[in-house]
């Protein structure tokens, strides 16, 4: 990477003499005017790599941007009588007489000294639709005409046809689901996102591909119609190129899927990549948060209880509270507590779709609860158990135990006649504990191998670097006949052998 | 088939689903063809919703016949097909009184079939809110059902047979009680060295001595009639394997990684 960072300032330095000290930071207009250049060399060199660094920044601009500069990079960037300028500055609010003039005394001189006279590549035209996508949902207010640009900008889009514009589409339908939510009917995007995916496999493109999987998934669980994305799961392959925070978002989805179909263990694997592969917690909290939520209430589901060092992260302690609380209830196994606990938050897990989940974790308390009486007594009746797990009859409590017994989660004996439990030392310890321990180790080398795997596939070799070592390699055997030569000579010393290697 | 006709063919299935009286069967079959040939069986695109509330109702009637003539399978189909007026007409269509009891006999029959993890699915993609659920008495019976099983307190399913909502419900729970009674009795055979008779009676919710010792002789158990108790066969404690395969296997991929690595 960093070579083609250094070519990259070279040819900056050619180019202009302003944007030549590229560390000062740049201002958003300037931005973009940067970011031209690169979609403009990704066109032309059929390189996707310039037009992922512009993304990369995106969104970080979209947060500084404002009508004023899109309107003013929309002048600099297009000739002055082009069709497609006065299309996409429609889109803009009409700036106020102010800003207007703000925009003239700005805009007239770089037009002077740089004047566009050519029309630019259509992908620039996409691009400025993206940020403008952007800028329009920011507030609500500016939803139905956002959404009507979303449409004319899929239109377009498909009428282009272009496959340079592929990695900008990816984006470009991030903002179109984006828009549709705010709306309120993302469900009306459905068969357009299946109809691009459609497309998007049948081309091989991986990013757009992505990008709509999760679309498609996201919408789905937002109506809860977890049959569909099943489906859609199984009927599809996840990209393997595609970026880590598509592929967080993949996990996560995929996780909530497995968590309601009671298939834990899997939903725990794709909750750790998710969280593995997202952002930093400081830079995208939201999906962290998310994420970790799930992730608690599915290891408490497991069985496990979740670390405590998770409930004092910076950016989790507080939205986690009530999450916290669920997992000491179900630590000390307590029921009533428990119940207490899910109607206190009910509201909260309503919202973070985890209410019928966590409804679940009512067997685990039981289960701990017992689990904790066996470890600490030898003899115990029903009739405790009863009142210290908050049972509601000594019948229950039989059933309850005997179920226990034959899961396997405590080790004992119920005696019908005196109504008690015997139990038999903690059990389960010696029960396949070098297959446990063995499978744990090889999940976790598998871990290892994979990251090692996946590091080595995604290094980057620069282009024709090799020539160079090659010309080195050609040096090197040069200085080694000389040195032979002079060994032969015999007027090499010591001293020079040492200072040669 | 005319519109009329087909009006008039509802009525009369209607009149004769009111009187329990076996013609359903035959009318439904007709009344289908009917809703075919007018594309209502399984709408697309926009209908009137006048005649879409009639396909709703003869699927719904459908629905609940199948399970009163004890036919799942078919039950099954009905209510696949009434999915589509529950969710993608659902803004269109009034609310239907029948929704909720269809949708509350389709959890129980998962229950039974003990499709847990569709079970759960299919809840979590119930239209309304998850604390709002306990306030709907045919959603929650079969939620209750279910906790219940979970966590093994038997004698409380067995006392909700009686609190069904819907008469329906019942035929459902009945098969529900052959399931219980297999969970209740390998419990038992783990929990229990001996139980008395009288006993496990009681437990397995065995009205008569005769019904007792049959199924014990299903499962297998010892019998002592002169001692009035049950002995269970103790299965001998399973000797834990060495996964040798698993574990040569592993042993070789981990040696190959390295070998790559290194």
């Amino acid at each position: 990477m960093p070579d083609v960072e250094m070519k990259l300032a070279e040819e900056k330095k050619e180019e202009t003499k302003a944007e030549s000290a590229p560390k000062e930071p740049l201002t958003p207009l300037a931005e973009i005017k940067l970011n031209f250049t690169f979609i403009d060399r990704a066109v032309s060199t059929l390189e996707p790599r310039f037009t992922h660094r512009v993304l990369r920044t995106l969104t970080t601009l979209v947060k500084k941007l404002d009508d004023s500069i899109l309107r003013n990079s929309i002048e600099e960037a297009f000739p002055k009588e082009s069709a497609t300028k006065s299309t996409l500055l429609a889109w803009l609010p009409s700036a106020s007489t102010d800003a207007e003039m703000q925009v003239d005394s700005s805009a007239t001189p770089t037009t002077n000294t740089n004047v566009v006279t050519s029309e630019p590549v259509p992908e620039i035209d996409i691009y400025f639709r993206l940020l403008i996508l952007h800028q329009l949902s920011k507030s609500t207010s500016n939803v139905p005409k956002a959404k009507q640009l979303a449409i004319e900008t899929v239109q377009k889009m498909q009428a282009l046809n272009r496959r340079s514009l592929d990695s900008i589409a990816a984006k470009i339908w991030f903002a179109v689901e984006r828009v549709f939510e705010l709306g309120g009917d993302l469900s009306e995007a459905r068969p357009m996102f299946l109809a691009a995916q459609r497309t998007a496999a049948l081309r091989h493109d991986d990013e757009t591909q992505a990008s709509l999987i999760n679309r498609l998934l996201r919408s789905y669980l937002a109506y809860s119609l977890y049959d569909q994305a099943d489906k859609l799961v199984s009927k599809t392959t996840f990209p393997a190129s595609a970026g880590n925070p598509q592929y967080a978002r993949y996990h996560y989805y995929l996780g909530r899927i497995k968590a309601v179909q009671l298939n834990y263990s899997d939903a725990h694997a794709n909750l750790q990549q998710a969280i593995r592969r997202a952002p930093p917690a400081t830079v995208a909290p939201g999906f962290y948060q998310a994420v970790y939520k799930l992730f608690i209430v599915v290891e408490l589901l497991m069985g496990d209880i979740p670390d405590r060092s998770i409930f004092r992260h910076a950016v989790l302690e507080k939205p986690l509270k009530g999450y916290f609380e669920i997992v000491k209830a179900v630590r000390t196994g307590s029921l009533s507590q428990f119940q207490q606990t899910v109607l206190k938050h009910a509201a909260l897990f309503q919202a973070d779709k985890t209410h019928t989940l966590i409804t679940r974790l009512r067997q685990n308390v039981i289960k701990t609860g017992i689990r904790r009486l066996s470890l600490s007594y030898s003899l115990i009746s029903l009739k405790d158990i009863c009142v210290k797990l908050h049972l509601d009859s000594e019948e229950d409590a039989e059933y309850i135990v005997g179920k226990a017994i034959r899961d396997g989660v405590i080790d004992g004996r119920l005696v019908h006649e005196k109504g008690w439990m015997a139990c038999r030392g903690a059990g389960g310890v010696k029960r396949g504990y070098g297959a446990e321990v063995a499978e744990i180790f090889s999940r976790r080398i598998g871990y290892c191998m994979e990251l090692h795997n996946q590091s080595v596939k995604a290094m980057r070799y620069p282009l024709n670097s090799h020539r160079k070592e090659l010309a080195d390699a050609e040096g090197a055997r040069e200085r080694e006949k000389e040195l032979a030569q002079e060994i032969q000579d015999g007027e090499l010393d010591d001293e020079d052998l040492g200072g040669e290697f | 088939m005319a519109h009329n006709q087909l009006k008039s063919l509802y009525t009369d299935l209607k009149r004769s689903f009111d009187a329990n009286s076996p013609k359903c069967t035959p009318a439904l079959a007709q009344l289908k063809i009917g809703l075919i040939e007018n594309g209502l069986l399984t709408p697309q695109g926009e209908h009137n919703v006048d005649d879409l509330v009639v396909a709703r109702d003869i699927l719904e009637i459908g629905a609940i016949w199948s399970i009163r003539a004890r036919d799942v399978p078919s039950f099954d189909r009905y209510f696949s097909q009434l999915q589509t007026f529950y969710t993608d007409y659902s803004s269109v269509l009034p609310p239907s009184k029948n929704e909720y009891p269809i949708r509350g006999l389709n959890l129980i029959r998962l229950l039974t079939q003990n499709r847990i993890a569709d079970f759960h699915t299919t809840l979590e993609s119930l239209p309304i809110p998850a604390d709002a659920i306990a306030e709907n008495p045919y959603i929650s019976h079969p939620v209750n059902l279910e906790q219940w099983l979970m966590e093994g307190s038997y004698s409380k399913v067995w006392n909700a047979r009686e609190r069904a909502p819907v008469e329906e419900y019942k035929f459902f729970v009945d098969s529900l009680m052959g399931t219980i009674r297999n969970e209740i009795a390998s419990c038992e055979e783990a929990a229990y060295e001996s139980l008395p008779l009288k006993d496990a009676l009681t437990l397995l919710f065995f009205s008569n001595q005769s019904e007792l010792l049959k199924f014990a002789q299903e499962r297998g158990w010892r019998v002592d009639l002169s001692g009035q108790t049950i002995t269970f066969t103790k299965k001998g404690e399973e000797q834990a394997e060495i996964p040798k395969q698993k574990l040569i296997s592993s042993s070789l991929a981990y040696a190959r990684e390295l070998e790559r690595i290194v």
